[in-house]
């Protein structure tokens, strides 16, 4: 067994390089000031204190995270009855539900988005709502897999062990299969609720431009304004609201497993 | 933490390898050029003719504004050939980036219009060889906007309530200040604190009471379908929706002026295939390549026969195709560093409110 722990090395080498040496850089631009030049550099919050100062960038944050937020709980409301439902069917229709849903993640999540533009411009929504369609559009699968697989992990004889002590149907469903189910949801959370936070591309090609989040202040902060320290500092506000969220999340987690 | 520390020696001895590797390959052969160009920029197989010419192979890519291609380049990517605008050809000047260009090499430079040359950020196109050029004007639909509102207003008939929810912003912090600190009456390269918040707060209002979409390529297939009816427009783009879309005019407000722009072919200086970049730069000139160019993106060739030619045929009548000569009141935009990151905040906040 522990002749495979080396497999493991290529993973760290991977993770170094991709994770760990992008964030220190992000980290070293946001705290210091002065161009791009390494050697040149002089240590500063203000950065940071610059984003807090103006309310403007809170608000783009706080857009950002009610956009999550409410997509989040879309995906869960309409992912959860959709999941179960599905977990109900026999094994073929099963497969084919499952196989239907998974099926669009194959075209780019850019195409697909593209797509929704040309089908959202005949409508009259507003910009708010069209966002919110594609993003539910484009997460709302993550929620389902997630939520359909702890369903049908369950061991179904709990369910009528339920029944035979006397619950009804109601009953068992939410004394049993719904806390067990809630790992699902929980991961679902996840998978959801990060990537919708950091989406800059939903937001614009279907909010008209005049609809800012985190991620669109990030890139026009590296691309336009060329201020990488100034983006960098945003991106490390994100990710450290990310973990965050990330942590309270996996705190109900754990509190609902031991209970 | 041995261990750790062996694999970081291991990661530094592969990544070191690797890129002496790279320089290798590339020092001794010139079978690679990479170009790199504004998306929609170029005739369809005029690469594909490069390419056969010289047996050669092009690797072209795509930017989208001065400033995506400026970070691309700072941060390490290597091409041969760039194509921006006059005030980042300025910019790359200032900062060195560029290498002297040896006209001996680019025959087809007699073919140039002489209105393109010697502009100040390359006074001698030293550095520079002209490409497209043109003006910013209003594009709008004369069936829905009146063309007297438009030509007594100038820039301000963006701001007119009457057409409210009916105009594209161009998004970007350079053109829409462009166009407010003209409407106001001020020079576009201002630094004055307060002309540019003059020119927010004319942005500002204009968000509040027009209610644009903000947009960038969208607009030319937008303008041309009828989504929105008015917007302010590269003349080259105006071409193209001018042709497509009988009702769509082009008006440039002269009294007020606009932007006089002009985007350069350049060669970076630490280009590895100097010689055949002049080659591709003295192939884009030539007549014919020339006018497949301009033909097909529908911006005014530096090449002053094929303007001449196209002007006469294919876009006869076009005003966009065809800039009037530099007025008074027009400008070329100069870089600015401070002025750059101002606009771009206030930008976020026009959008924001």
């Amino acid at each position: 067994m522990k002749s495979f722990s080396r497999l493991v090395y290529p993973y760290i080498i991977w993770s170094f390089l991709l994770v760990l040496l992008p964030l220190i850089l992000i980290a070293l631009y946001a705290i210091v000031e002065g161009g791009s030049g390494i050697i040149t550099f002089k240590f500063t919050l203000n950065n940071f204190i610059r984003f807090f100062k103006d309310p403007i960038f809170i608000e783009v944050l706080l857009r950002s995270l009610n956009i999550a937020f409410i997509t989040t709980i879309i995906c869960i409301l309409i992912g959860y009855p959709a999941a179960y439902i599905i977990a109900g069917f026999n094994d073929r229709s099963q497969k084919i539900s499952i196989l239907l849903i998974t099926l669009p993640m194959l075209i780019n999540m850019l195409v697909r988005t593209y797509a929704w533009r040309g089908i959202l411009l005949i409508s009259d929504f507003n910009p708010e709502i069209k966002v919110f369609i594609g993003m539910v559009y484009n997460f709302l699968p993550f929620m389902i897999l997630q939520i359909y697989t702890s369903l049908t992990k369950m061991d179904p004889k709990l369910v009528v062990a339920a029944q035979d002590l006397g619950c009804d149907k109601k009953e068992a469903f939410l004394r049993v299969t719904f806390p067990l189910s809630i790992p699902g949801i929980i991961s679902g959370i996840t998978l959801v609720f990060l990537p919708a936070v950091s989406s800059f591309f939903i937001p614009k090609l279907l909010g008209g431009g005049s609809f800012v989040v985190i991620g669109n202040l990030i890139e026009s902060y590296f691309v336009t304004a060329g201020n990488w320290n100034f983006g960098s500092a945003i991106s490390i506000i994100m990710t450290i609201v990310i973990l965050i969220s990330m942590y309270f999340t996996r705190r109900f987690d754990y509190n609902k497993e031991v209970r | 933490m041995k261990k750790l520390l062996s694999i970081l020696v291991i990661l530094l001895v592969v990544v070191g390898c690797g890129s002496k590797e790279n320089i290798s390959t590339t020092e001794n052969s010139c079978q690679i050029l990479n170009v790199y160009n504004w998306g929609e920029y170029i005739g369809e197989d005029v690469i594909a003719k490069f390419e056969d010419e010289y047996k050669v192979k092009v690797n072209y890519s795509l930017f989208d504004s001065n400033e995506a291609m400026y970070t691309k380049i700072m941060s390490g990517s290597l091409y041969d050939i760039i194509i921006p605008s006059d005030y980042t050809v300025e910019r790359l000047i200032n900062e060195k980036y560029l290498l002297k260009l040896n006209k001996d090499l680019i025959p087809s430079y007699s073919l140039l219009d002489k209105q393109t040359l010697n502009r100040d950020f390359d006074p001698n196109n030293d550095y520079s060889i002209p490409y497209f050029w043109g003006n910013i004007g209003i594009v709008y639909n004369s069936a829905v906007i009146d063309q007297k509102d438009v030509e007594s207003q100038g820039w301000e008939v963006l701001r007119n309530p009457k057409y409210s929810g009916k105009i594209y912003m161009y998004d970007s912090e350079r053109d829409s200040f462009m166009v407010a600190f003209k409407a106001l009456g001020y020079s576009m390269n201002t630094e004055d604190e307060n002309q540019i918040n003059e020119a927010y707060n004319w942005l500002q209002e204009l968000h509040n009471t027009m209610k644009p979409a903000y947009v960038t390529d969208e607009a030319i297939d937008g303008l041309i379908n009828n989504e929105k009816e008015m917007g302010f427009m590269y003349s080259g783009d105006a071409a193209t929706i001018t042709a497509a879309n009988p009702n769509m005019k082009f008006f440039v407000p002269a009294n007020q002026g606009t932007n006089y722009w002009l985007d350069a072919m350049v060669i970076p200086a630490n280009s590895k295939c100097p010689e055949l970049a002049h080659k591709f730069i003295d192939f884009m000139l030539r007549n014919e390549n020339a006018y497949d160019n301009s033909l097909t993106v529908g911006y005014t060739s530096s090449n002053a026969e094929v303007v001449k030619e196209l002007s006469e045929t294919e876009f006869k009548g076009n005003d966009a195709y065809l800039p009037k000569p530099m007025g008074d009141k027009d400008e070329v935009f100069k870089f600015n560093e401070v002025l750059k990151e101002k606009l771009s905040e206030l930008w976020i906040k026009v959008k924001n409110q």
